[in-house]
């Protein structure tokens, strides 16, 4: 009985770890940003521009190139992804549909890297080229390339959800003489709302936590953006870009800043979709 | 009339983004394909060393990508290693030992771990190596610290995927053993851990292919351009997807181009590589599940 | 089926009820059941027939939702033991009430390791020791003879009623002083069925059994003793 209570205790004991990394995490980003909170100021950081010159290191710039990235990968990725995923799962043929999945799960293993690199050399040519403006490393540029990088993961929840309908619905529609796309819009879709609204939410935390594609793509300009044709920095590419900079200096302060935005951000979403999931869970 | 447009509607948008995602994905793909593979060859890895000496280590590789290579070896290793016995036994305990509250409550703390974004968890591994530190004065961002860094990235998935495992083996096989006087670690040790072995190991692979590609959470915490094979687990290094980044954005010359695109297509291959055999692996987990009904 | 009315009363159940969640599927038992006899357990599907066995070996437990009121004895090592105590052990108590289930549940491993699980499980490890205790166990289910030859093949190659006479076999090679079948022959052929009443008529001369059963035929060729699990009340006859 004693192996008994050793073992438990050390899965006990590794479950509490990995647990209390999710805190310590926090509790590092509190503890090094600590200055820039003191006396309230950390939401007038979140509000003012940056310009080191004049001392003011606020990332709302860095706030708002996140935003308009994020928010505009999502105009394109959502609608392909939702298309994409009732062809598979619906409208297309079956061995079309095998193989349409089959490439798309293979799309999810493909490093992000490569889709800056080829960003870099390819789209980023092709946009200076199509708008003649600047180097045509733009919001518009990250946002094409970031929807390619979420679009796999959040057909496959898609297409999950529309597979895990119940079978007797299928079939009561199926009965019924619906056609493919009718069953599409009055039967799959319907049920389906919430696993496609916790597939969004998951997408924009994705895209949100995503660094490599808006620092290859982007142009990191530390300005709030005009146009999707501009350059913008995210708070992620702020935290790669400012990571060499002097320890002590605020500059650098401001980094802690900018990840413990994107940690309360990510919570939330996760928060969100649980509670999602929950309503979910009641309802059936 | 108007069920007739929108039926027509729908079908034409699916079919549309469809192939609208496949050929921008070959366009992708293709471009690399075209660009990268010519490159490829022994000298693009080793540059001017011979192979031999470069693999025993006998001589540096200057030019290659050996190093950048050996680099994201090492670092997968080290940061899946660190990473796998915690992740299991965390899943095993939140399988088969907690309940109620408190299996939610680890589970939300898990998924908020999941949903972090790689540059904070690098921000975090950085930040640890500037504490340490203080203390040891050796600690500086390295190849250790950025394994432990990987390791807290990847712990999420190798819990999830060892609980969820463990939790899809159909009751009747779950209680053969403690029919036959197991004790819940017997049972555990004996049936069920063997039993999840398949869906465990697809997990982690995928972890090694996270921790293969990952370049944020590297480039916070101790990776460089240029390092060599690294001397100890407290030095810099190189490695392939930083190698990549770093070239898209700092190349000085055509060559140096060239060997960008070769480093993407070699890490293509890595990554099909280790995802086709996750996949082999979870298909046979499902077989043995049909079998044994 | 005769002189086994004087026997001495092996288990017994007092004022027992069970639940799942809210339902109530056993309803105030109080029985007792000979050594040394085959007591068949019938009834309607659904009464509780599956979760009246498995509160002998405390199985039940794994269960969630699942709560039991009452009280059960068995009679171990010649006396009486209240297998709710605290102070029983749950392996010890598993090992001398063997259990075998509807469908065959061969662990995925050879023959050989299959029976002799239960003894690692336990600590046994001299090789000697393991040797002659599977092959006598195999004897006594009537399967040495037919796999004698093939003990590392993976049990799951055997026939559906192999397996079956295999998992019986594992569950007597500790000797256990209970042995406590659900439905054994439900999935089986004729022939294979004829093969296990054989088995188990020849067991109840060591094993005090409990037998789930939907066939009647079975039951009068090989139960001492039927006990009736419905609705509302159970009888014994």
């Amino acid at each position: 009985m004693k192996r008994e209570c050793f073992a438990e205790t050390g899965f006990l004991g590794a479950a509490v770890l990995s647990a209390s990394l999710t805190a310590l995490i926090l509790i590092f980003m509190l503890f090094l940003g600590f200055p820039l909170f003191r006396g309230g100021c950390f939401f007038t950081l979140l509000t003012t521009p940056w310009n080191p010159d004049k001392g003011l290191f606020g990332i709302y710039p860095m706030l708002a190139g996140t935003l308009s990235i994020v928010f505009l990968s999502l105009c394109w990725a959502f609608p392909l992804s939702l298309g994409a995923s009732a062809l598979i799962s619906v409208i297309a043929p079956t061995g079309f549909a095998k193989f349409c999945k089959k490439t798309v799960q293979m799309l999810t293993g493909i490093p992000t890297v490569i889709y800056g690199f080829v960003g870099v050399f390819l789209l980023v040519p092709f946009i200076r080229e199509m708008f003649a403006s600047g180097s045509g490393m733009s919001i518009l540029s990250a946002s094409l390339m970031l929807s390619m990088v979420i679009s796999p993961t959040m057909i496959l929840i898609f297409t999950d959800t529309f597979e895990s309908i119940p079978a007797s619905y299928s079939a009561a529609a199926d009965a019924l003489g619906a056609s493919p796309v009718q069953k599409l819009l009055y039967v799959i879709l319907p049920y389906s709302r919430q696993g496609i609204f916790a597939g969004l939410i998951l997408s924009v935390g994705r895209a949100m936590g995503d660094t490599l594609i808006a620092l290859m793509l982007a142009g990191n300009a530390v300005a709030v953006p005009g146009s999707i044709l501009d350059s913008a920095r995210t708070l992620t590419a702020h935290i790669a870009l400012v990571i060499a900079a002097d320890f002590d200096s605020i500059e650098f302060k401001t980094i802690f800043a900018a990840g413990l935005v994107l940690y309360v951000f990510t919570t939330s979403l996760i928060l969100l979709v649980r509670i999602i999931g929950g309503m979910g869970m009641k309802n059936r | 009339m108007k069920e007739r447009f929108i039926e027509i509607f729908i079908k034409s948008f699916a079919w549309l983004s469809g192939l609208l995602l496949l050929s921008a994905a070959f366009v992708i793909i293709g471009f690399l394909l075209v660009k990268g593979v010519p490159t490829l060859s022994l000298s693009l890895i080793f540059g001017d060393t011979s192979p031999a000496d470069a693999l025993l280590l006998r001589r540096q590789v200057l030019t290659g990508l050996f190093p950048a290579m050996a680099g994201t070896c090492l670092l997968v290793l080290l940061s899946v290693g660190l990473a796998t016995p915690v992740g299991l036994a965390a899943g095993i305990y939140l399988a088969e030992y907690s309940r109620g509250n408190l299996k939610s409550f680890f589970s939300l703390f898990y998924d908020i771990l999941a949903g972090v974004p790689s540059i904070v968890i690098g921000l975090f591994g950085f930040s640890l190596a500037i504490s340490l530190h203080h203390y040891v004065k050796e600690i500086y961002p390295c190849l250790l610290i950025s394994a432990l860094a990987l390791a807290f990235l990847v712990l999420p998935y190798l819990i999830r995927t060892t609980q969820f495992a463990m939790e899809s083996i159909p009751s009747e096989t779950r209680l053969t053993a403690p029919a036959l006087g197991a004790t819940k670690l017997q049972n555990i040790a004996y049936v069920l851990f063997p039993r999840s072995l398949p869906g465990i190991a697809s997990g982690v692979i995928l972890a090694i292919g996270r921790c293969a590609e990952d370049t944020a959470v590297i480039m916070l915490t101790g990776v460089v351009a240029a390092a060599g094979i690294p001397g100890s687990l407290l030095s810099a290094y190189e490695a392939l997807p930083f190698y990549i980044y770093y070239i898209s954005s700092q190349y000085r010359d055509a060559y140096e181009l060239q060997t960008g695109y070769g480093a993407a297509v070699i890490l293509l291959i890595i990554c099909a590589c280790l995802f086709l055999a996750a996949f082999y692996l979870k298909n046979q987990l499902m077989d043995r599940m049909l079998y044994r009904q | 089926m005769t002189e086994n009315k004087s026997n001495e009363i092996k288990i017994k159940t007092v004022n027992l009820s069970f639940y799942y969640n809210r339902l109530h599927v056993l309803k105030d038992i109080s029985v007792e059941f000979p050594e040394r006899s085959i007591s068949a357990i019938v009834g309607p599907s659904g009464q509780g027939k599956s979760t009246f066995l498995m509160i002998f070996n405390r199985l039940w437990e794994t269960i969630p939702d699942a709560r039991m009121e009452g009280e059960a004895f068995i009679r171990l090592k010649n006396k009486w033991v209240n297998i709710y105590d605290r102070s029983i052990s749950l392996p010890e108590l598993r090992r001398s009430a063997g259990m075998v289930f509807q469908t065959p549940n061969p662990l995925p491993m050879s023959i050989f390791k299959n029976i002799s699980f239960p003894l690692k499980l336990s600590g046994v490890i001299e090789k000697q020791a393991v040797d002659e205790k599977v092959e006598f166990a195999l004897k006594q289910a009537f399967l040495w003879e037919e796999v004698k030859d093939r003990l590392s093949d993976d049990a799951r190659s055997l026939s559906g009623g192999q397996q079956q006479r295999l998992c019986i076999a594992r569950a007597l090679t500790l000797d256990p002083e209970i042995l406590l079948l659900d439905e054994p022959t439900s999935f089986l052929d004729a022939g294979s069925g004829q093969i296990i009443e054989d088995l188990l008529l020849s067991l109840k001369e060591s094993c005090t059994i409990l037998l789930i059963s939907h066939y009647m035929d079975q039951i009068r060729r090989i139960a001492d003793r039927v006990m009736e699990l419905s609705g509302d009340t159970s009888n014994n006859s």
